[in-house]
Formats: C-alpha cells, structure tokens, sequence
C-alpha cells in the first residue's frame, strides 16, 4: 500500500517515530533526491572500489591468495549489483544512465577509489584501513536507516565486509609478523593510504544535514572518524608502525579527561579534489573503465537485440 | 603426500598447469565483464579453475611448496597448453576460449572418474559439479550470440584465431601411454580429442556457426606467445622475497 504525508513536518514525525520508508510510498521528493544521490554514490564507490582492487589481483602471491581476492572483489561487484537495484527503483535513473555517467566522469564516487595501489602492500592497505573505514560508515548507516530497501540490501554488505574486514586484519599481520621487505611494504603503503582512509568519512557533518535529519546517517562525519582514529592509531602503532602524521599525539585531557588521540589539522584538498574527478588516479581509473564498457558494448546490444535483458 | 608414478605426475601436473593458467587468464577480467551479472558469473568461473588447479597441485607437490611452484618454475617446466595460456584480451576472445576450454574439460574431468591414482576420482566427481555450471554458461552464451548479426561475425573471427590452437588441450604428456596402462586415465587423449571434435562441430552447427574444428596438437614443453611476460607478472610480488609467508 503506497502511504504518503501531508508535509514534511508529518514525515519527519513518521521518521522520528521510528518509520521505515518502501519504494512504493509517496516520499516527499527532497528525501527520495538524498536518499538516491547518497545510494548511487554507494553503489558506484563499491564498483570502483573492486576496479581499484583489480589491478594486483594478476599478480597475487599465491594460487589461493587470488582465489581470496577475487571473491573479495566479486562482493564488491555483487553490492554495486544490488545497490544499482535499489537506486533505480527510486525512479531517477536506471542502471544503464548510472553507469554511462560514472563512465562519463559525471558521477561521483568515494575518495579513496582515485587512489592507485602502487604495490601489493597497498591492496593489504585497502582491505586494512579502507574496508574498515567503510564498513564502519556503512553500519552507522545501517543502525538507523529509514529506507527499507537500503537497510535490507546493506544488512547483506555489512554482513561480507566484516569478513572482509577480518581478512585485512588477517592479511596485515602476515606482513607485520613477515620480513623487512615485507614490513617496509607496508608502512610505504600506510603512507600512502592514511589521510585518504581518514578523508573517507568526510568533512564534520553540517548539523543541518538532511541525511543525518531524515536518518539515513545515525552518526556526524567527526564521531565516525574520531572513532576510527582512536582503534586505528593504536592498533597500527603496537603492529610497529609509523602514523604519516607529525603532529598525532594522544591528549590526556580530551573530552574531561577521557582522552584521545588527536591528529594534525585535516587538509580537506586532497579530498576535495577527488570530488572533481581530480584525484592521483581518477582520469585512468574513470577512462580505462569507460574504455572497457565501450568495448563491450557489443555484447549487451547483441543481447538487447536477441530480447535477453543485460 | 602419496608416492606416484611418473606417468601419474605427468597427467596431473598438465591438468593442474592448464587450470592454473585458464584460471589466471579468466581472473584478469574480474571487473571488466561486459554487464555486472557477466562479471559476477565469469569470476566464479575463474575461482573454480583456479581450486582445481590447487587441488590438483596438491597431488603432486608438497601444500607448503604450492605457491612457489604454480609461480616460479623456469618457464620450460610448465606443462600447461597453449589455449590456456593465450591472454585473449577482447571478450569475444575470452567468450570463444572458456566455451572450447569448458567442453574439453569436462571429457578430461570424465576421464578420471575411475582413476587409481587415490582422490583423484573424488576431485573428478566435485569439479564435474562445476563443470556443469561452467558449460552451460558458455553454451548459453554462445546460443544467444549466434543469433545476432555482428555478434555472430565476431565470435566467428574469435574463433578463426582460436580454433587452431584448441587442439593443444589434448596433447599428451610424454608418459601418457604408461598412464592409460596403469589406470590414471581412461582413455587416451587422442580418443577424447575425437569426442571434443564430434561435440564442438555439432554444437557449431547447432549455433550456425562457421569453423574448423581439426585438432593440432601443440607441444606441452613449449611456452606460447606471450607466455613469458605472463608468467613475470603471475611471479611478480611473491619473486620480491621467496622465503616470505605472503
């Protein structure tokens, strides 16, 4: 049954008490607009994400290692697959414009998929730092999610990125517990990967945000990430490696005396950049993809044409 | 680990270096499908190869050594045929190969059925569950293909490139003949070539596709085109330190 509100006051009081929003309703249309353009950001960062993880797969260490990594990256193919779903039957687009757009460089996608893994550490860097970071977003999501067929699709990726999750903690402690090379590998990577990781949550939240509003999100950008930092720094640094940060220092008398561990001013450009399609490795990894979709072309038409859906 | 014969290592180790390259190869198209579901369905494909190949190697070599061996033999001790080396780096090419591949694997998965050599049955009967998945996917594609014009023309010239090389699938080991004697296979590789043969040439017809379906043997001691910068990049981390646990 299709419900609908008499104004937005009377939704955010649906919201508030606890409503679940379903594709059929009449949802004011500034919440179905947010609620698409943050689920079409998802799906196409899950995409990139695996086009990102690709690259060393060729090259994994061992026959099972890329076994490992190929499932991996076919979950995150398997999430832009179901997240696609969810935001076409929100009625803006369909699968076919997401992805012509993503490969037109008009759409956007996470910060850390303009980054490329230099070596095989960086993917170890990915499946540590990122999929926590974005496991930990994504369950901040999930916690209080008011649209039903998001909540239900991310109760399934929650589900595979903590495993993934495990796996990067599993991954890193094979180089940790390895040789110098391997060691030196990796705090190369981590170099490479911690401000991108920590940018992944985002500028502090507008405290007018809609998503935070409408409870899409359950938690501003700044408590996700001083959660990160505070499980991230000391994990990393009792593994024997070093933070990038020159200023990172624990201050015991944060929050009453609670304490934390404080990072340097945040430089927002890197991030920023990335938004514009700017990043280190957005014009290859957007123009290779695009590349790839151009040519096979061939096969989706042959089977538009032959009545099969693609 | 068990003690085999020469001929039984043999057989084994040109399956498992077949699937291990066939695998590979599939791998690199993780993310490069041409739709999301294609993506998904042909990555499960390489997953499963590459499992045979482990399974297999594990016959032969000891499981702490497997990874060293599948990347680091000189390239002259590889005994993996040339379809399954090929890189096939357009998906007409990849299309064309996984469904010569497939139809040949099954017959050679089939012919261990009632191998003597202890598991090996076993993994015939797991991996032929597999194989089912796998050539109904190929098949199924190929159906739809034929029926579109271009689609039909590009698969044809797919298979104008890999048709003469199809035929290394079937060449045998030195030690073949002592293999039949003892059990490890059933049939020579030459009868199942005629088998492939028959089952490809119908299924061409049934598609309405053009190609010549003649085996030529390859050589499985000889590397193809393109194999070394392969197996350069298949070796690539695990070469940065060969005493590491990666």
């Amino acid at each position: 049954m299709t419900r609908s509100w008499t104004d937005l006051d009377d939704f955010q009081n649906f919201i508030d008490g606890g409503g679940i929003v379903e594709a059929v309703d009449d949802m004011p249309d500034d919440y179905r607009a947010e609620v698409f353009r943050f689920i079409e950001f998802h799906a196409n960062s899950e995409l990139m994400g695996g086009l990102t993880e690709r690259d060393w797969i060729p090259r994994a260490p061992g026959v099972r290692l890329k076994q490992i990594f190929l499932a991996k990256t076919q979950d995150e193919i398997g999430h832009a697959h179901l997240l696609y779903q969810v935001a076409a039957d929100m009625g803006f687009k369909d699968r076919t414009q997401m992805l012509e757009e993503l490969f037109d460089g008009r759409s956007r996608f996470h910060n850390v998929f303009h980054y490329q893994a230099v070596t095989w550490a960086d993917q170890i860097a990915i499946a540590y730092l990122v999929d926590a970071a974005a496991f930990a977003s994504q369950r901040a999501v999930f916690a209080e999610c008011t649209y039903g067929p998001y909540k239900r699709v991310l109760k399934r990726i929650i589900s595979e990125e903590g495993f993934h999750m495990r796996h990067g903690e599993e991954m890193l402690l094979r180089l940790t517990e390895g040789t110098e090379t391997q060691r030196e590998m990796f705090q190369a990577a981590l170099d490479r990967w911690w401000w991108p990781a920590v940018h992944l949550f985002g500028p502090d939240s507008d405290p007018n945000d809609p998503l935070l509003r409408w409870k899409i999100k359950s938690q501003p950008n700044e408590q996700l990430r001083h959660a990160y930092i505070q499980k991230y720094v000391p994990l990393l640094q009792s593994y024997g490696f070093r933070i990038p940060d020159d200023n990172l220092h624990y201050d015991d008398t944060f929050d009453g005396g609670k304490g934390a561990w404080l990072t340097s001013d945040i430089d927002w450009e890197p991030l920023k950049a990335t938004m514009r399609q700017g990043g280190p490795d957005s014009r290859r990894r957007i123009s290779n993809a695009a590349a790839n979709y151009a040519d096979t072309a061939w096969v989706r038409e042959a089977l538009q044409r032959t009545g099969a859906a693609a | 680990m068990i003690e085999l014969s020469t001929a039984a290592k043999d057989v084994i180790l040109a399956f498992a270096d077949d699937e291990h390259m066939i695998g590979s190869r599939h791998a690199n198209w993780i993310g490069l499908g041409p739709f999301l579901e294609e993506d998904l369905a042909f990555c499960s494909i390489a997953q499963d190869e590459l499992g045979h190949a482990l399974a297999l190697y594990d016959l032969i070599v000891p499981s702490s050594e497997i990874d060293r061996f599948a990347l680091l033999r000189d390239p002259s001790q590889y005994r993996s045929c040339t379809l399954a080396e090929l890189e096939c780096a357009t998906w007409d090419l990849a299309l064309v190969r996984h469904w010569l591949y497939d139809t040949a694997e099954e017959l050679r998965w089939k012919n261990l059925l009632q191998s003597t050599v202890p598991g090996l049955a076993d993994l015939a009967a797991q991996a032929l569950r597999d194989e089912a998945f796998h050539t109904s996917h190929a098949e199924m594609f190929m159906t739809r293909m034929h029926r579109d014009e271009s689609a039909r023309l590009k698969v044809e010239a797919a298979l104008a490139v890999l048709l003469p090389a199809a035929g290394s699938v079937w060449s045998p080991t030195d030690t073949e003949a002592e293999a039949v004697a003892e059990g490890v296979i059933a049939a020579s590789s030459e009868t199942l070539s005629q088998q492939w043969v028959d089952t490809v040439t119908t299924d061409l017809e049934r598609f309405g596709l053009a190609g010549n379906t003649g085996v030529t043997l390859g050589d499985r001691t000889i590397r193809s085109q393109g194999f070394e910068s392969f197996h350069t990049s298949l070796g690539e981390v695990i070469s940065l330190d060969t005493a590491a646990i990666w």
